[in-house]
């Protein structure tokens, strides 16, 4: 009997070893096939330290331009999260297993969402560009559609842990189902909602700085526009204040989860 | 409100008197509610209208934005031309290797910054402070605000990519380990290093079968985060599969956009699976 487990732990052991030096290989062939070698690296860095050297001091050359452009980007990603929490909360109660009035309904919201969720942000804006245009627009669009493929999913299954017996009573006390929805249903996961949709929110401004890279609007078209010119010492100045905005954000939504806790402990004391 | 009225149900005694004192608590509480309810949607809704005057958004936009859309899918991006996956799978695999190597090179640093931003591993308090301060400096700058940078450095291509990929994981990586020793068991460490043990010993005896499974799955997790990213960095031109999708809209090459997407769909796809899957097996 021991002898057996300690063969299971040899074995076991012997499995690790072996999947640490496939992965070892693995990085090998990758850097190999990628031609990262050694003497590239070496060429890079003179080019590198160069454009970090005209980097500092960071300046700004156009204040007003790179500011309007972040506050637009927090904008953006305002409206794309508050899109997103409607939308996806009213798709999430049909598609919660235990609210959804059919399985087969139940089953195409969350396929739909599964497929809006692997398909990159970025890549929603760069044809939500072609379909609407330029400017903040498409960037809104696409940060909405973006939030609904996670929300969908998490707020269903946040739905689907509630108390059946709060909404059966509910039913029983003859409520309609709007009815059951308000009393019923949004206090007893409301602060799952709260705690993912400031997530989201976190996660849309990190989006909303990189959306003007494609062109839809916001202050990472300014940071392109900067780094094509070479003008490397706005660029940092860009990306500092990107930054700030992204940090400030983290800070913000992780404060306002912790007034949101506070207060639902106390109604509920 | 609902507790209100669970408490009103069982009045022993003197009922009068308790009910109605029940009652004032419950008008108070309501008031209390409603004021917070009605602060909560006021600063939403003044953020909302700030925002849709700031961004000149027009609201019908939701609807014909999503018209549109279907359009230009069922129009322009249907069919896929399947004769582009050729030339996809170069890409395909570029992104691939990008994002192991990416990942590869954040492990490394984040072990590093990770061991000197634990509390309970660090060899001085302000080591571990400047070791927070880097990582969450990295982690705050996205991926492709570094490769911006590294395009006009390094020039196009995927090593612009793998570098970017790999110092925006640092952020990630070096916070997620950092906690993970963080939540060690104390008396572990302790018992092995009150035999004696030196440095090595300490971490291969007592810290790495405890954080072997918190690395083994960040990791993994991040390799699951890389693949999207580097679908994604080639449209500022760091290699991989998002410059062909790039390119090819710029082109007017709708199709083989199409494509590209189905690919980058797959990819993400395959690469959840199999980490999935290695996570199961070695943990």
């Amino acid at each position: 009997m021991k002898q057996s487990k300690m063969a299971k732990i040899e074995k076991k052991k012997f499995r690790n070893t072996l999947y640490a030096v496939l992965a070892f290989a693995f990085f090998i062939f990758s850097m190999l096939q990628l031609n990262i070698v050694p003497e590239r690296l070496i060429q890079s860095a003179d080019r590198l330290a160069y454009v970090f050297g005209g980097m500092f001091p960071p300046v700004l050359n156009e204040p007003l331009d790179v500011f309007g452009a972040a506050v637009e980007s927090i904008q953006v990603a305002i409206l794309g999260t508050i899109i997103g929490v409607i939308v996806s909360f009213v798709l999430a109660v049909f598609a919660a297993r235990n609210l959804a009035p059919s399985k087969t309904l139940s089953f195409a919201i969350k396929s739909f969402a599964g497929f809006v969720r692997a398909v990159p942000a970025l890549i929603w804006a760069l044809l939500f560009i072609v379909a609407v245009g330029l400017g903040p627009t498409p960037g809104i669009l696409a940060l909405a559609i973006n939030s609904i493929g996670m929300l969908v999913k998490v707020y269903a299954e946040a739905l689907e842990e509630i108390d059946m017996g709060v909404v059966e009573a509910l039913e029983s006390a003859g409520a309609s189902k709007l009815h059951v929805i308000m009393q019923g249903v949004i206090p007893s996961m409301l602060s799952a909602f709260i705690a993912w949709s400031l997530f989201r929110l976190d996660v849309n401004i990190r989006y909303s700085a990189i959306l003007g890279v494609v062109g839809a609007g916001g202050i990472g078209w300014e940071l392109v526009k900067a780094a094509q010119m070479s003008r490397y010492d706005e660029a940092l100045m860009v990306t500092m204040v990107i930054f700030l905005m992204v940090m400030s954000a983290e800070v913000i939504s992780e404060f306002m989860k912790k007034r949101a806790n506070s207060a639902t402990a106390q109604a509920v004391k | 409100m609902k507790t209100a009225s669970v408490n009103m149900e069982a009045p022993p005694g003197n009922k009068e008197k308790r009910a109605s004192g029940l009652y004032t608590e419950y008008k108070r509480r309501r008031k209390i509610l409603l004021k917070t309810q009605g602060t909560v949607f006021g600063v939403i809704g003044l953020l909302a209208l700030w925002s849709l005057w700031g961004t000149g958004f027009n609201l019908l936009s939701i609807i014909t934005g999503t018209y549109d859309m279907f359009v230009f899918m069922f129009t322009d991006l249907f069919p896929p031309d399947l004769t582009a996956i050729g030339s996809l799978i170069g890409p395909a695999l570029d992104t691939l290797y990008m994002s192991y190597v990416g990942m590869v090179i954040s492990v490394v640093f984040s072990l590093v910054l990770g061991i000197l931003a634990a509390e309970n591993l660090t060899p001085h308090v302000i080591i571990a402070k400047v070791s927070r301060a880097i990582t969450a400096f990295l982690r705050s700058v996205p991926a492709v605000v570094w490769a911006i940078i590294l395009v006009a450095g390094i020039g196009l291509g995927p090593l612009t990519g793998t570098i970017a990929i790999g110092l925006s994981g640092i952020g990630i990586l070096g916070k997620a380990y950092a906690e993970v020793l963080e939540g060690m068991d104390k008396n572990q460490i302790e018992g092995v290093r009150a035999t004696g043990a030196g440095w090595f010993q300490v971490m291969g005896q007592a810290v790495w079968p405890q954080f072997k499974a918190g690395f083994v799955s960040w990791s993994l997790y991040k390799l699951d985060m890389n693949i999207r990213e580097a679908a994604i960095l080639g449209l500022v031109g760091a290699g991989g599969l998002g410059y062909y999708l790039q390119s090819s809209i710029s082109l007017f090459q709708y199709q083989t956009a199409a494509m590209a997407i189905l690919m980058i769909f797959a990819l993400i796809l395959l690469v959840e699976f199999i980490t999935a899957k290695l996570r199961e097996r070695i943990i």
